[in-house]
């Protein structure tokens, strides 16, 4: 072998398990509930980062309508939970058709390429807001309430084990993380994450190689928004509700600045990017001084630039001691 | 594979960048295309890939019309370019950069399991890289390489393609006699069937290695024949040989 993957798979084992044992312990030491459930939180968001890289890292479509396809699962299941039932494995499917049957129409913005697909996106997302906040639609989707009551899944085999508990759920929202970065992690490394970064590289090029590129993004776009919508279940059952906010921009962007703090190209900076983010948004609003926790976007921004002018390669790169 | 074009024109605004060419090449030639700077060597070939589409002309590969055909379509039917500036997979490794061209003609770029062809990718990918003599170099990243590795590259990502047609533009451009040498050896040990299209301003490289010269200047072809006719041709020798390059 030439060592095509052997640089890949070099770089995970050691820190992969050291932060798995870490979030399985949470619960034990974890001093209170609601920790737990900050907890849960962050890995809600780890899911939602980690589908955001494969575009924005991996692929290199700097999506910043993401949270779209995050409100689509979200609404999808609580409707489906308030209406069918609670059920965990149908609402898991449902998450993720719900957000990659929307990428689908999002893929419009396929046809455009850096910024302009930026604002394709971000204009996208927008407008899933603006109907999911219409008070017109309020019977059906709740207007800019949202869908409250969403009850918590129920597993299948074990309808015992009460997902209310907040350390029963955060073990649900763990082992749906860690499939979801076992399911990324082998597309990443297949030939079609290969080919995915060549097509981020250089596109033409793969064109005259004879790659059909526009299937490749596709793909890349609809799995992504499978798996945001995977995260937006998980959110609506956390928060017993899903909200308009969901789909707004600044979900969208707090996603890309948990990519970009941990280190786009890679799955576990995001990952670790989405955790920092949660803990930061928390800590940063609830800060004793007063006028300070008001402003913890501007904070959390400060946060963001100094990553962005002294960390390029974001938390992964410190970690690997590589430049951007 | 042959190639032909006929009447192709591509205008930019005013500009005509190509004036009814028709060129007609033969399987298995190895053809140069010479000419001044900005006489449309590089749109022809932008045209013959697909890259850009031509105001009007047509372009034939294997007898058959592949005007509306785009690029990766064209690529598929066996046709390959390499640029006149590298373009190459700047942040993956030597032999990543191979590995895309090798799977991309399989056609395995497509899975995402890992399945057995990655081992004959990979298999491929040494070989290659031993001919391209970037064996030592199979996990720097490309953008770290020197010029005359990134040449060698470029040119092995298209030989990677297996192609029936191959236009090379520029390949020799910035390198050094050593390079140069090798280079034509890489090109020379292509199996006769190829076609290849050359545009070289090296006239040493040129008259080595082309059976037939096409003349572009403005846009117009001036001049088509051999070696010595194109040598013989006035209008060609006040065009581009008579002066200084």
């Amino acid at each position: 072998m030439t060592g095509l993957r052997r640089a890949r798979l070099q770089r995970r084992p050691l820190g992969l398990l050291a932060l798995l044992l870490f979030l399985i312990s949470v619960p034990a030491w974890a001093p209170n509930r609601f920790w737990i459930n900050v907890a849960s939180q962050a890995l809600i968001f780890a899911i939602f980062a980690m589908s955001l890289d494969l575009l924005l890292g991996y692929g290199g479509m700097p999506s910043f309508g993401h949270a779209a396809f995050f409100a689509a699962g979200a609404y999808a299941c609580a409707l489906w939970a308030l209406h069918r039932s609670p059920d965990l494995l149908p609402l898991l499917l449902v998450g993720l058709a719900a957000g990659a049957g929307l990428a689908l129409i999002g893929a419009l913005a396929l046809r455009a390429r850096g910024i302009f697909f930026l604002m394709l996106t971000l204009a996208f997302a927008q407008m899933v807001w603006s109907v999911l906040s219409n008070n017109q639609l309020a019977g059906t989707l709740g207007g800019d309430i949202g869908l409250i009551g969403v009850p918590r899944p129920v597993l299948p085999y074990v309808p015992a084990v009460n997902l209310f508990q907040a350390a029963n759920f955060y073990f649900l929202t763990l082992v749906v993380a860690v499939a979801v970065y076992l399911a990324l992690a082998a597309i990443v490394a297949s030939p079609f994450g290969r080919t995915l970064e060549g097509i981020r590289e250089n596109e033409g090029r793969m064109q005259s190689l004879g790659t059909f590129t526009f299937r490749y993004r596709l793909a890349a776009f609809v799995i992504a928004g499978a798996l945001a919508g995977l995260a937006g279940m998980l959110s609506a059952s956390f928060n017993f509700s899903a909200t308009p906010a969901s789909a707004f921009w600044t979900t969208s962007g707090l996603a890309m600045i948990a990519v970009i703090v941990g280190g786009s190209r890679s799955l576990l900076g995001p990952a670790v990017g989405a955790m920092l983010v949660v803990v930061l948004q928390l800590g940063l609003s609830s800060l004793p001084t007063p006028g300070l926790a008001e402003h913890w976007q501007l904070l959390l921004g400060a946060v963001f630039v100094a990553f962005v002018l002294f960390l390029p390669g974001g938390l992964h790169g410190l970690v690997r001691g590589r430049a951007a | 594979m042959n190639i032909s074009t006929a009447s192709v024109t591509v205008r930019f605004g005013a500009v005509a960048a190509l004036q009814d060419v028709s060129l007609e090449i033969p399987s298995g030639e190895r053809r140069a295309l010479i000419g001044p700077n900005g006489a449309g060597k590089t749109t022809l070939f932008d045209v013959i890939t697909g890259a850009r589409r031509p105001t009007s002309g047509r372009i034939l590969l294997a007898g058959a019309d592949v005007t509306p055909l785009s690029t990766w379509r064209r690529a598929r039917l066996g046709l390959a370019r390499t640029f006149q500036r590298s373009a190459l997979f700047p942040t993956l490794t030597t032999a990543e950069n191979l590995a895309l061209a090798v799977r991309a003609r399989m056609q395995t770029g497509w899975r995402i399991w890992p399945s057995r062809m990655e081992r004959t990718v990979a298999m491929e990918v040494s070989s290659r890289l031993r001919a391209a003599g970037l064996a030592a170099l199979a996990q720097r990243r490309a953008w770290t390489l020197a010029h005359g590795e990134q040449r060698a590259l470029e040119i092995e990502l298209a030989l990677a393609s297996q192609p029936r047609l191959l236009l090379l533009d520029e390949p020799m451009a910035g390198l050094s006699g050593e390079e140069r040498q090798a280079a034509v050896a890489r090109l020379r040990s292509l199996p006769p069937h190829v076609t290849l299209v050359l545009v070289e301003h090296d006239l040493d490289v040129v008259f080595a290695v082309a059976q037939r010269i096409s003349v572009l200047d403005h846009g117009v072809l001036i001049a088509d024949g051999t070696p010595a006719e194109i040598r013989a041709d006035h209008r060609v020798q006040e065009v581009y040989l008579g002066r200084a390059d």
